[in-house]
Parts: structure tokens; C-alpha cells; sequence
């Protein structure tokens, strides 16, 4: 007999819940927001592990489940997280989510402490008996517990049990759950990174972290595995592989409401102990930001460039977040940073200074090729912007020269190539500024490829952030003291 | 009930196997380690996990347990690591053993593919109902990848030639387990160098360890103290080699022994590929190794003094290509402050300027003509978080190796980044300044400097004060 509803299918967002600058739910950004899904979306999840439960009090996560009500007004089915540690507060917040209307509850695995599989299946037995539909939540890189195939199956058998979310990522694991239980309830994976292999394999529908930001892109590669157009979902999932994998290992909450923000929503950033910067870092924010642009998600936007202060504009745009300057007051010398790993021994470092041809740095690249230093190689490897190459390190090898001049060297002229493509090097300017990037390739470095593109992605972020301020004086201040540089402490 | 070995006990090397350029098996070297080695330990362990036992093939290993035998020639026990991934392979290695004169043999978990407990039990089994010779279990989940489970390590502690354990895991738990499951039956020895003091304190008899090989004296002092009831004496003892047997036990084991021997003016060559200095051990770890050496007195430290930039401040950045009277004509701001106790004494010097003037300029060929040895870094709290003014930090003195580089570019850099936000947070820098100004900062470091939290912490103290004098009401 199959208890598999009709409406549990289809795209759903792990809703994040914007919170407020004095840190309360941000009820008009988070109505916003599932404004912004609900067009893409077949349901949306609040107060999933994404929506941050665990760090809402009782009340706000009540808060949330409502409005997230009251919004979607019965368009699409709400599945609420329901989530504690304990069987007890799980039931009471499961039975106000009854009382409230959800259309079922999610609920992950018991946290923290570690119950065994048969305290596990009492815990749902104990929601059984709430009459409210739910879904098993298997998460275990949070929850910690890990649900056996046959857990699993013994739950599927609860009368109200009518769904699993899968968040794994464990496709063994999955597969063993399609072979027990398919048909009988559905089947969700939970995990942005096997969406369409857990589709073809059956999958009813994902909930995801990503769909959040790109729900459209998401529906599209359901209903085009649902069609049997395999080939249509492998173009566009290689389109945003690496931003779900970022946006699924790299902190996803906040990643989440970083994509957003980059898309001009007011969402706000998640709740401490994740902060910015943190677990989805200062270089996952550029890739994410990067995907973003290369989907259409972020328009270009007007900059006006002032070669010396004072001096005319010249107009311009190139694609970026509605927050960013719209106005570099000087270009006699902008100072840029772009870091790239991993791993260790292929990352990227490049110290980029713009400015004027007759500035600072045109001085330096005149006298650079006027009084070439023998064993120190400076070569300039772009025309139109002027580009001067500077290892870091002295060159001592022939490996250590290919991995500079070529590779390293190929992804700072990628780079360059894609920034005047997309309007962030001005074609208007590029005769008047010149560029020095002084890039670091460790000696240890043997994989060229990576080398290429650390190099590429660090020249790229490099310049982005020297030519839009970045970081500003407001970032600084707040992470110096959560700042770890990862060569202040003794191996 | 086995019957114990009374030699199992104290201080044994697991020996690195010395190879020559061409990754040959090195006989004069291996006899050199052995005979540096013979007053300090209590017995020898060739073909071990840091002898590179899975890179030699039988015969090779039977040569090496061959040469050990005959340098050593009955004066101390030897301990032959003969295991393997199969049973057939290791009855072999363990009969080679024996032939070639080992008192014993070191026999690790099945690797690579993963039996069960009874799997495991019965090649244990197996093993010692062929071989005529005492055997040790090798528990090293770090490198099999799975833990010699307890109850099976109970049941075959009595088997009367399994005489022993080596307990690599570092895991204490583990190690106190083992000690409670077999009741003395066996002996438990530690292999793993950063929790040898816990673990004789706990009940093991002996150790077999990487780092045996470059400090055996050390350790026979920690066995001794322990054995005495003198723990305090003990704990200062291994306080003294923790970093170290870190380095040796995280990155590369064997690979970063030999480097250490090699600097020690014994010369055991390099280990076999894969493994390479620049990739389980960076160079920088390796740049560690040499200095951790100097402080243990195990090899003569290299003359290098501390000179920072003396006389009259406005003087002091002529090796940037700013003179006293440019600082003067165009009214840069300059600072200068010290702190710090020797070694992790600083100096940091100040300039900083407007961009479109001689600051500007200098700042542009600072980062396109780096000084080998004196590379310009530019400052940031960490990678991706560049501070504003942006600020060059330049070396005053060369660094001769990546860890000299280290100390620039780890607690410097961070603690220059650090004072800088510092001061704009105060106003102590104006807001404005962090797009009209550019600054350097010379960076004078004790080139011994070791600690990196003190010389974080000086050179916070030493930049902020140079900070103050550059930009305060009474410059």
C-alpha cells in the first residue's frame, strides 16, 4: 500500500530564515523570499537545517513556520522542520505544527547524544501517533546518526511516515532505501550535489539548500529528468556543479544567504557561531558570485572609472551585486589580493596593482623592462591591459619556470581576457592603466592544471576587489579578531 | 601463557632504511645509524613503518634485518618488522627474519583489504603457529586503516610466542584497553612519539619510535624518569621534543627522520618515491626540523645575528629607495617601535605616504622587483583579507630558509595586519588614508626566532607603537 501523497514531489527550498540586524526573524525579507521561490517551487520547507533551526528559540521557529503559512496560503504544501534532540520537545513542536496547518513535518534524526537505531525508531514511533504526516530526515553530517537501510524500512511501515529526505549523499545508501521502500513512501534527497542521478534513480522530488537561489534552474532539471532528457540535465547540472557543492560543504547557511544578498534580496547574514568569511570563505563567495554571473543572475551594472582623482568619468559596467561601489575615485594605484586553494601546494596568491600608465605602476613597469635583472624574469603577458608578470619567488627551476610561464601565467591572461570580456576592464581604459601581478607559485607545486586556475580564479578576485574596495573598513573590524592566518601557529 | 622476553623493554629505534641516490639499499649507512645508535637504545627495529618496509621487497628486507644483525652482532635485541598484506607473504618475511637473525618479529594489521576479527585472529594465528620466533602485534590504524580490535588482541595474547603489542594509534584509550585486556600477559610498547610520557605512566614497557632515531637519549631519560617516579622530570623531557615527534609522526614519518639524521651529519639518503621533501613533508616543516635541532643541541647553530636598522629613523628605508631627505622634503610619516625578548625580539620601521608620491612609487617596485630573500609581502589578516592603507611588509635582513620566510609571512604579516585595523578601528589612522596612502613597513625579526606566539604578540606591540609615532597628534 503506498502512502506516498500526490503533492510530495518536485523542487522544494530549505528555506534560510533572514534575521534582522538586531538579530530577530526578518519577517518582510523572509515573505521576500518565498515570493522570489514560489513561481519555481512545488513546496518550500521552513525551519529546515538550512532555515538555521537550531539556533532559533521555540518561539521563532513558530514565528517562521507561520509566516511561511500565512504567505504561500495554500499554493504549495509547507513541510516544516520540527527537529530537538529529544522525543519529548519533538512531539510538542510536531503537534503545534499539526495544530498550525503544515502540510507534514520534517523531522531529522535525534542530535547530539547519540541514541541507537531502536531509540531512533521509537522517537518517530512516538511522532507516529501525532497524526500528521512526516518525513524522515537522514542527515547525518549534522545529526550525527547515520539511519541504517533498515531503520529506514522499519519507519517507512509507521502509518503517518509518508517520505524520507535524504541528505547524505550516500548513493549506496539511497539505493538501499529505493530497493525497500520505493513506492511506498517518497523518496526526496536532500543532498544539491546527486540531484539528478537521485532522480533518475527514482527520487520524488529534493529539497534543497541551493534552491533557494536558483529554484528555476532546479525545476527545469526536474522536469527535464521526469521528460527522460538526460542530456539537457547533465548541460545545466555541470552548469552549477561547483556552486552547489560550495553552497552544500562550505557552511551552507551562510553560503545560501551570500548568494542571496549577491542577488540584491535583503537576507541578511546566518546567526554565530557561522559567521562571514568562516567556513564558506572569502574565495567560495567570488566562485559563487562567478556562477551567479555566468547564469544571468547578477545583471551588469554602471561603474564610472576617475583615472586620477578628480579626473573625468569614464562609464562603464560588468556584472555585479546591487551593493558593490558604482564609482573607483582613483586609479593612480588600487591594490588587489586574490587567494585560491586548495590544495596546499598549488595555490594561488596574486598581489595585483592597477594604476595609471603615468602613475606609480607604469613607472614600475617601464623601469622593469628597461633594466631586466638576469634569474628574475619579468615578462609582460597581456597587451591591452599592459600586464607584468612578477614571480614571488625566485625561480630556481625548470619546473618551477613552466609552472609560472605557462600555467601560472595562463591563468592570469584567462583572467584578464574574461574581466575586459565582461566589462570590468573598461575597453575605454585599456591604453591608460596598467596592471603588475605579482603571483605566488609554490616550489612544491606539481598539478598543473590547478595551478591555472587558482591562478585564474585569485587574478579574477584580485581585481574585482581592488577596483570595488574590497574589504571595506566594516569587514576588517569585524573579523580581526576572528582572522587566523594559517601560518601565524607552529606546525 | 606466554612465556615474556625479559629484553622487551626501554628504548627501541624503528630504523629508517637508508637508500643511496639511486634508491638502493645503502649497507655502509645503515651500519654508520646502527653504530650511532648502539649506546643509546636497547635494541634495533629494521623494516618497520618508518624503515619503508611496504617500498622493499622480501629480499631487500631480509638484507636489511641481515646488516642490523650482523653490525649489531648479539649485543642488543632486534626487533624485524616482517608484515604484510597477506598471511602467506608474511609467514615468509617472519621465516626471512628469523634466518637473518632477528630476535623477534613486528607483525602489523592486515592491510589494504580489511578483514574482520576473525579474519585478523586467524593471520595472527596462522603467523605465529609457522614460525619459530616471538611476535609483537602492530596496531597503526593511521596508515592500515583500521584498529587491531581489542578482543581479538585478548585472545591472542595467549598464544604462547605472541610475546607483545605496539600500540602506534597515539589513541590513549586505546593503549589503556589493551593494557586492561591483557593483564600483563603481553607487553605493551608505544609507537607513537608525542604520547610516550602518558603511556609509560600508564603501564607500557618499552617504545618503538620513529624519532628513536634522532633523540634516543632523550627518550631513555623519559623511561628512566618514569620508572623512578620522577614525572615532572619526565614531562619537561617530552615538553622538550613535542613539536618535533609532531613533525615526524604527522608528515611523512620516515621522510622527515632522514632529513633530520641528514642535517645531523648522518647521512641515510632520501625515501622512496612517492614520498619527497615539498610533499607529505613541506619545506617549511623541514626549515622546522633544522631549527628544532639547533634548540635540542643536536647540530651547531649557523651564525646569525640580529642587527636591525639603527641611527636616526628618517635614515633607515634607504634600502628601499627612500632617503632621509626625500622623507624630509615631501614630510612622510614615519614610526619606529621594538619589543619582544630575544629570540622573538622585532623591530618594526614605518613609512607611509600618498600613492601618487615616492611611497607609491617604491610600493609599486617592491612587488616588481623582489629581492631574493627580501620579498615584499603584502599585509593581510589572512588570505583574502587585505588590510587598507595598503601595506607592504619588507624584511630587513635576508631569510636564508622558508622558515625564517614563515615568520614573516605567518605571525608578522597577521600581527602588522592586525595593528594596522587596530589603529583605524581607534582613528589613530584616518579612515581617508586607507585609499589615498600606502605604507611599508620594515620588518626586523630575530632570524632564531621560534615561538611564533610571542613574536605575534612583540610584533603587535612593536607596529602599533610604529603606528602611533607615524600618525599621532605629536609626530
Amino acid at each position: 500500500m503506498s502512502k506516498k501523497p500526490e503533492w510530495f514531489k518536485g523542487i522544494f527550498p530549505a528555506l534560510v530564515t533572514p534575521f534582522t540586524k538586531d538579530d530577530r526573524v526578518d519577517e518582510a525579507a523572509y515573505r521576500e523570499l518565498i515570493r522570489y521561490v514560489l513561481p519555481h517551487v512545488n513546496g518550500i520547507v521552513p525551519c529546515g537545517t538550512t532555515g538555521e533551526f537550531v539556533y532559533m528559540l521555540e518561539d521563532e521557529r513558530k514565528r517562521a513556520i507561520e509566516i511561511a503559512l500565512d504567505e504561500v496560503n495554500g499554493r504549495v504544501p509547507v513541510v516544516a522542520g520540527t527537529a530537538y534532540p529529544s522525543t519529548r520537545e519533538t512531539v510538542k513542536m510536531t503537534a503545534w505544527a499539526r495544530d498550525a496547518g503544515v502540510t507534514a513535518a520534517l523531522v531529522a534524526a535525534p542530535y547530539y547524544l547519540k541514541p541507537s537505531f531502536n531509540e531512533v525508531y521509537d522517537h518517530y514511533d512516538a511522532l507516529n501517533k501525532l497524526g500528521v504526516p512526516l518525513i524522515l530526515y537522514n542527515i547525518p553530517q549534522c545529526a550525527g546518526t547515520h539511519y541504517q537501510w533498515w531503520t529506514t524500512e522499519g519507519m517507512a511501515y509507521l502509518d503517518n511516515v509518508v517520505g524520507i529526505k535524504d541528505s547524505s549523499g550516500d548513493m549506496p545508501y539511497l539505493m538501499a532505501v529505493f530497493e525497500k521502500v520505493r513506492g511506498k513512501i517518497g523518496i526526496f534527497t536532500g543532498h544539491d550535489e546527486i540531484v539528478p542521478a537521485a532522480l533518475a534513480m527514482g527520487a520524488d522530488g529534493a529539497i534543497l539548500a541551493s534552491a533557494n537561489v536558483i529554484p528555476d534552474v532546479w525545476q527545469t532539471i526536474y522536469k527535464a529528468v521526469l521528460s527522460g532528457d538526460l542530456a539537457t540535465a547533465q548541460t545545466l547540472m555541470a552548469r552549477i556543479q561547483r556552486f552547489v557543492r560550495i553552497l552544500a560543504r562550505q557552511g551552507p547557511t551562510q553560503a545560501v544567504k551570500e548568494a542571496l544578498q549577491l542577488l540584491g534580496l535583503p537576507i541578511g547574514d546566518s546567526r554565530h557561531p557561522m559567521i562571514k568569511g568562516d567556513a564558506f570563505r572569502r574565495e567560495d563567495y567570488e566562485e559563487v558570485r562567478g556562477v551567479l554571473e555566468e547564469l544571468g543572475k547578477i545583471p551588469p551594472r554602471p561603474m564610472t572609472y576617475h583615472l586620477y582623482a578628480g579626473a573625468p568619468g569614464v562609464q562603464g559596467q560588468f556584472p555585479k551585486p546591487p551593493a558593490a561601489p558604482s564609482e573607483v575615485r582613483d586609479m593612480t594605484l588600487l591594490v588587489g589580493e586574490g587567494f585560491a586553494g586548495p590544495p596546499f601546494s598549488e595555490l594561488a596568491h596574486v598581489d595585483l596593482l592597477i594604476g595609471r600608465k603615468d602613475g606609480p605602476v607604469g613607472k614600475a613597469i617601464e623601469r622593469a623592462l628597461a633594466e631586466p635583472r638576469p634569474g628574475h624574469e619579468l615578462r609582460i603577458v597581456f597587451e591591452r591591459p599592459r600586464t607584468l608578470l612578477v614571480p614571488t619567488v625566485t625561480v630556481r627551476t625548470k619546473k618551477q619556470a613552466e609552472m609560472v610561464y605557462e600555467h601560472a601565467a595562463g591563468g592570469v591572461i584567462m583572467a584578464l581576457e574574461a574581466l575586459v570580456k565582461d566589462g570590468t576592464l573598461p575597453a575605454a581604459l585599456l591604453d591608460d592603466i596598467v596592471l603588475i601581478a605579482n603571483v605566488f607559485v609554490h616550489p612544491g607545486a606539481s598539478n598543473r592544471w590547478r595551478v591555472r586556475i587558482n591562478n585564474f580564479k585569485a587574478m579574477k578576485a584580485a581585481t574585482r576587489k581592488a577596483l570595488e574596495g574590497r574589504p571595506t573598513l566594516d569587514e576588517l573590524i569585524a573579523e580581526k579578531e576572528s582572522a587566523r592566518h594559517p601560518f601565524r601557529y607552529a606546525p | 601463557m606466554p612465556a615474556k622476553l625479559p629484553w622487551l623493554r626501554g628504548v627501541f629505534p624503528a630504523l629508517v632504511t637508508p637508500f643511496t641516490k639511486d634508491e638502493e639499499v645503502d649497507e655502509a649507512a645503515l651500519r654508520a645509524l646502527v653504530r650511532h645508535l648502539m649506546p643509546h637504545v636497547d635494541g634495533f627495529v629494521p623494516c618497520g613503518t618508518t624503515g619503508e618496509f611496504p617500498y622493499m621487497t622480501p629480499d631487500e628486507q631480509k638484507r636489511v634485518i641481515a646488516i642490523v644483525a650482523d653490525e649489531v652482532a648479539g649485543r642488543k635485541p632486534i626487533i624485524a618488522g616482517t608484515g604484510a598484506a597477506g598471511t602467506k607473504e608474511t609467514i615468509l618475511l617472519a621465516r626471512n627474519a628469523k634466518e637473518a637473525g632477528a630476535n623477534a618479529c613486528l607483525v602489523v594489521t592486515p592491510f589494504f583489504l580489511h578483514p574482520s576479527d576473525k579474519g585478523i585472529y586467524q593471520h595472527f594465528y596462522d603467523v605465529a603457529m609457522a614460525v619459530d620466533i616471538p611476535i609483537i602485534l602492530y596496531n597503526i590504524p593511521q596508515v592500515v586503516d583500521a584498529y587491531l580490535p581489542r578482543n581479538v588482541v585478548e585472545d591472542l595474547s595467549d598464544i604462547p610466542n605472541i610475546v607483545g603489542i605496539k600500540d602506534s594509534s597515539g589513541n590513549l584509550t586505546y593503549t589503556m584497553e589493551i593494557l586492561e585486556m591483557v593483564q600483563g600477559r603481553i607487553d605493551v610498547f608505544i609507537g607513537h612519539d608525542e604520547v610516550v610520557l602518558p603511556a609509560l605512566a600508564g603501564g607500557c614497557t618499552g617504545m618503538i619510535l620513529a624519532s628513536a632515531n634522532v633523540y634516543p637519549e632523550v627518550w631513555q631519560k623519559v623511561y628512566a624518569a618514569v620508572q623512578e617516579g620522577r614525572i615532572e622530570e619526565a614531562r619537561a623531557l617530552q615538553r622538550s621534543v613535542q613539536k618535533l615527534s609532531r613533525i615526524f609522526c604527522r608528515y611523512g614519518g620516515g621522510l622527515a627522520v632522514k632529513q633530520a639524521l641528514n642535517m645531523m651529519g648522518i647521512p641515510v639518503g632520501q625515501a622512496r618515491r612517492p614520498l619527497k621533501v615539498g610533499g607529505s613533508l613541506i619545506h617549511e616543516d623541514r626549515a622546522e626540523i633544522q631549527l628544532e635541532l639547533e634548540r635540542l643541541g643536536k647540530i651547531a647553530p649557523a651564525e646569525d645575528p640580529y642587527a636591525p636598522p639603527a641611527g636616526p629613523l628618517a635614515g633607515r628605508f634607504g634600502a628601499l629607495g627612500i632617503s632621509a631627505d626625500q622623507v624630509k622634503a615631501a614630510s612622510l610619516r614615519v614610526g619606529t617601535g621594538a619589543a619582544g625578548a630575544e629570540p622573538e625580539n622585532v623591530q618594526i620601521d614605518l613609512v607611509a605616504g600618498p600613492k601618487d608620491g615616492i611611497v607609491g612609487e617604491v610600493f609599486a617596485l617592491q612587488l616588481t622587483y623582489p629581492r631574493h630573500g627580501y620579498e615584499a609581502l603584502t599585509t593581510i589578516l589572512e588570505p583574502n583579507l587585505t588590510v587598507r592603507p595598503s601595506t607592504l611588509i619588507v624584511p630587513t635582513a635576508e631569510l636564508k630558509n622558508l622558515r625564517q620566510a614563515n615568520m614573516i609571512y605567518g605571525p608578522t604579516q597577521a600581527a602588522v595586519a592586525r595593528a594596522i585595523v587596530d589603529a583605524l578601528e581607534d582613528g589613530t589612522i584616518p579612515q581617508a588614508a586607507m585609499d589615498t596612502h600606502v605604507m611599508l613597513v620594515q620588518a626586523s625579526v630575530h632570524p632564531k626566532a621560534l615561538d611564533r606566539h610571542a613574536l605575534y604578540q612583540a610584533v603587535l606591540a612593536a607596529a602599533g607603537a610604529a603606528i602611533r609615532q607615524a600618525f599621532g597628534a605629536n609626530r
